[in-house]
């Protein structure tokens, strides 16, 4: 394989993202594939469920199966100091001791946390390229759907702004003409900024709706709640063009309506898992469990 | 002096004239060219910079991706915070009106 896929798992609070995560993660290093496991939620259940502590630094977990957890606030501050570090460089002494105050709370700014995800998504695909899947067990709803949205909201705001950059800079051609004789048109940093952002936005965009390269998976519990969040998830990725890829129905109860919910969803691939009937930690319980689930969906 | 001398004489001042005009009204069309480019400019620093001064913005990374290479259009913004207690003197100096 080339490069890794993406298979995210992604849901309502507490539906079993992160244990989906884990036993698909467990599966695909069974048939001998190289895993790389990733917790992008602040809540990191992974080192609970596989009883072992995890960090920002890979750890193995079994044979071909490693795990990280993605430290958000880490990521923000790395960020946020390459800016004040670019702007230190850039700014007159004045200026830039007067933005110090402002980044002290920049951290805590709605989109920062999406983004820091952001970056470090792609810190991750390109240092983990020898992969064959990387699962990335993602935070509640919210959370994500601002994750994988970004990238198209971000898009039609540096559009516009490099339409306005490029009026801009045609009307100081102008200006420099008709003052000095000849237009006199530097390289302007601004522009090319917006460039290369649209450029690295247009390609995440394209690794979320490449279902070769990305599998999105909505992990759902067989109740209402779960059902019509759900809906939600689906409606608004659809917006952006993103589609989900499979259904994890989890915490099969025996006279659970399955069908009901196959036919609510039809159209995408579902994969059945039962009721644990107890806390699913530690290696041994996933294993014996996962003896349990009949057929696994191929990714 | 004879006609000739005259004429010559006549047609320099006038041409003289025309060049004073002439530069003149071109410094006059700059002059607005570059208000409009300062405005647009403004515009440009509100869109990418309004969170400083309480305007929705863009999503934050756009705008802190594009803070280092805007010193000047943050200093454009608070230039104009303090000139928007007068914004028609401030059009009446560009137009030339007083």
């Amino acid at each position: 394989m080339s490069n890794p896929k993406n298979i995210f798992f992604l849901g309502k609070g507490g539906v079993g993202k992160s244990t989906s995560a884990a036993i698909t993660s467990l599966y695909l290093a069974g048939k001998g594939f190289k895993v790389l496991l990733v917790s992008m939620d602040p809540a990191h259940n992974q080192s609970d469920i596989f009883e072992m502590k995890l960090s920002d630094n890979p750890v193995k977990v079994v044979q071909n199966l490693t795990a990280v957890e993605v430290d958000i606030k880490k990521w923000t501050d790395k960020y946020l100091k390459n800016i004040k570090d670019q702007i230190n460089k850039s700014y007159s002494y004045l200026t830039a001791f007067n933005l110090e105050n402002y980044f002290d709370v920049l951290k805590y700014s709605p989109g920062i946390e999406e983004y820091a995800l952001l970056i470090a998504f792609n810190s991750i695909r390109e240092k983990y390229k020898d992969t064959d899947y990387i699962v990335f067990d993602m935070p509640p709803t919210a959370l994500t759907l601002k994750f994988l949205t970004l990238p198209d909201l971000s898009l039609i705001w540096l559009e516009n702004l490099l339409k306005l950059r490029d009026k801009i800079l045609k009307k100081k051609e102008i200006v420099s003409k008709i003052k000095f004789g000849k237009s006199e048109v530097e390289t302007d940093k601004i522009r090319s900024k917006l460039i290369r952002q649209i450029e690295e936005y247009k390609e995440l965009k394209n690794v979320f709706k490449d279902k070769d390269t990305t599998s999105l998976n909505l992990v759902m519990n067989p109740d209402k709640l779960s059902l019509s969040e759900s809906h939600l998830i689906i409606e608004e990725l659809k917006r952006s063009n993103i589609t989900v890829d499979k259904i994890f129905l989890n915490k099969l109860k025996s006279g659970d309506d399955v069908s009901s919910f196959k036919k609510e969803l039809r159209g995408y691939e579902m994969q059945l898992i039962p009721n644990a009937g107890k806390e699913l930690t530690g290696l041994t319980a996933l294993k014996e469990f996962m003896e349990k689930i009949n057929d696994f969906v191929k990714f | 002096m004879n006609v000739k001398g005259l004429a010559d004489k006549l047609l320099l001042t006038v041409k003289r004239n025309w060049e004073r005009y002439e530069k003149s009204a071109g410094e006059n069309a700059v002059d607005i060219l570059e208000f409009e480019l300062g405005e647009m400019e403004n515009i440009f620093a509100l869109l990418v910079l309004g969170s400083f001064v309480g305007f929705p913005s863009p999503p934050m990374q756009i705008s802190l991706e594009l803070l280092p290479e805007m010193e000047d259009h943050l200093k454009l913004m608070i230039n104009k915070v303090d000139m928007a207690n007068e914004p028609l003197s401030n059009l009446f100096s560009v137009f030339e009106v007083i």
